[in-house]
């Protein structure tokens, strides 16, 4: 039951997403709530799992782009073991680190596809509006859907 | 603790292991699988989002588009009745065409057939690479198939059909770094590659420098580029580089015909192109 519901929570992930972007993306700007949700289940759930969503919400995105097929997933699957090791050190549930976290990581992740997309595509996918802007943007959506995740899973055990 | 962390660096290392595997070899029957395990979620979104979307989207501006609709019925009528005229005197040019061309032996160009499609999914990461169109194999698209963007009622190239599923397939712009075409240069008709930046713009380049390429100078495409029909308007240049003195051809900023920021329809041209690892694989065959 749990896995169904967690699909059914992938798959609205993505709807959400789509919707958002068709409909309220602001001068080709709008919030990575992939990268988000990916970032909310890593501090939310167990490392396998959060990895596995890393990688599962990772394809998402990358089959949103043509550029690279697979890049996504390495890079929220590193982030998903990356917040892992940082939950020990830092606490993650309050929205300021999620904020700051949020702000940090996409930078890190944004530069670290960007060097695999040198590496392995020779093409430069980074926009600077979304490298300057986007952080920011996350930053907003990360502890709203940190909240949204952490009601789903009081209510129902999911994640 | 230690059984969480072994766990948590044997998860690490498959999905690392398990995602490198797909970036080496995109065209492996694995990352196949996984592009196409992964489509399935696309369902909702592409297909039945864009599909039943607009019922409960936008409600008060749908009823003024009604009334717009109706205005601009009335302005098509009319319009159509001065197509009719049109049409009676294309046909008859048509006739002295054909008969022209018969007596002239010369080669028509295969006139374009195709369908149109909505724009269902666009990624703000990805903004000039690629968008996602309402048609799929199920309604005759093919991979590298052309798709036109009209703008002030004009075609122009938009990029080809790169992913194809049976209710959706993806779009590679031509804005996209990895995307390129063979042009002719207006009026010289000389040929040149335009490839995408990753930006609104694109650039032409191996433009010898004895040419006398300037701004304003229309790109439409190339009969020797096979990927696409020729005589499509790519763009037009907008900034001439000036000669790097190791380079022997200069390069410039070209405006793309089609703004893809606006593009709602496209019109896909079906081609019957083969796919590029099966043209491979069948060059491979030959030799």
């Amino acid at each position: 039951m749990s896995l169904i519901l967690e699909i059914i929570l992938y798959i609205a992930t993505g709807v959400f997403y789509w919707w958002w972007t068709q409909n309220l993306a602001f001068f080709g700007l709008a919030p990575d709530l992939i990268f988000s949700a990916a970032l909310a289940v890593a501090i939310l759930a167990g490392p396998v799992r959060a990895i596995t969503w890393g990688f599962a919400l990772g394809l998402y995105a990358d089959m949103l782009g043509a550029n690279m097929f697979g890049g996504y997933a390495l890079t929220y699957s590193l982030m998903a073991y990356g917040v892992y090791v940082m939950k020990h050190h830092f606490d993650m549930d309050s929205p300021f680190s999620q904020v700051v976290a949020a702000l940090a990581l996409s930078w890190v992740c944004m530069l670290f596809y960007q060097g695999l997309s040198l590496v392995f595509s020779r093409i430069n996918p980074l926009g600077l509006k979304i490298f300057l802007a986007g952080p920011f943007l996350n930053a907003i959506a990360v502890p709203v859907i940190f909240q949204v995740f952490y009601g789903l899973k009081r209510r129902t055990g999911i994640l | 603790m230690s059984r969480e962390k072994d766990a948590a660096n044997y998860a690490i290392v498959f999905f690392a292991v398990l995602s490198v595997l797909i970036l080496l070899f995109p065209a492996s029957k694995m990352a196949h699988t996984a592009r196409v395990a992964v489509s399935y979620s696309f369902y909702p979104s592409m297909h039945y989002g864009a599909k039943y979307g607009h019922f409960v989207r936008n409600v008060p501006s749908n009823f003024i588009g009604i009334l717009k609709t109706d205005q601009e019925n009335r302005a098509l009528k009319e319009k159509l009745r001065n197509l009719e005229v049109n049409l009676q005197n294309a046909s008859a040019l048509t006739a002295e065409n054909d008969r022209l061309t018969r007596e002239l032996k010369l080669s028509r160009s295969m006139p374009w057939s195709g369908s149109w499609a909505r724009v269902v999914g666009k990624t703000p990461s990805d903004w000039y690479g690629s968008f996602y169109i309402d048609k799929g194999s199920d309604d005759g698209i093919a991979v590298n198939d052309t798709v036109l963007g009209m703008q002030d009622d004009r075609a122009g190239l938009a990029g080809r059909v790169f992913e194809v599923y049976p209710r959706f397939s993806k779009v590679l712009l031509l804005t996209n770094a990895a995307a390129s075409a063979v042009c002719s240069i207006a009026p010289s008709g000389m040929e040149a590659l335009v490839e995408g930046k990753g930006t609104w713009l694109l650039k032409v380049n191996y433009v010898p420098e004895e040419s006398s390429l300037a701004a304003g100078a229309e790109l439409t495409t190339a009969a020797g580029g096979l990927l696409f029909p020729s005589g499509v308007p790519v763009g037009k240049v907008t900034k001439v580089y000036p000669r790097e003195s190791f380079m022997n051809f200069v390069t410039a900023d070209v405006a793309p015909a089609v703004n893809v920021n606006t593009l709602k329809e496209v019109f896909v041209i079906r081609r019957g192109l083969q796919p590029e690892p099966a043209a491979a694989a069948v060059m491979a065959e030959k030799k």
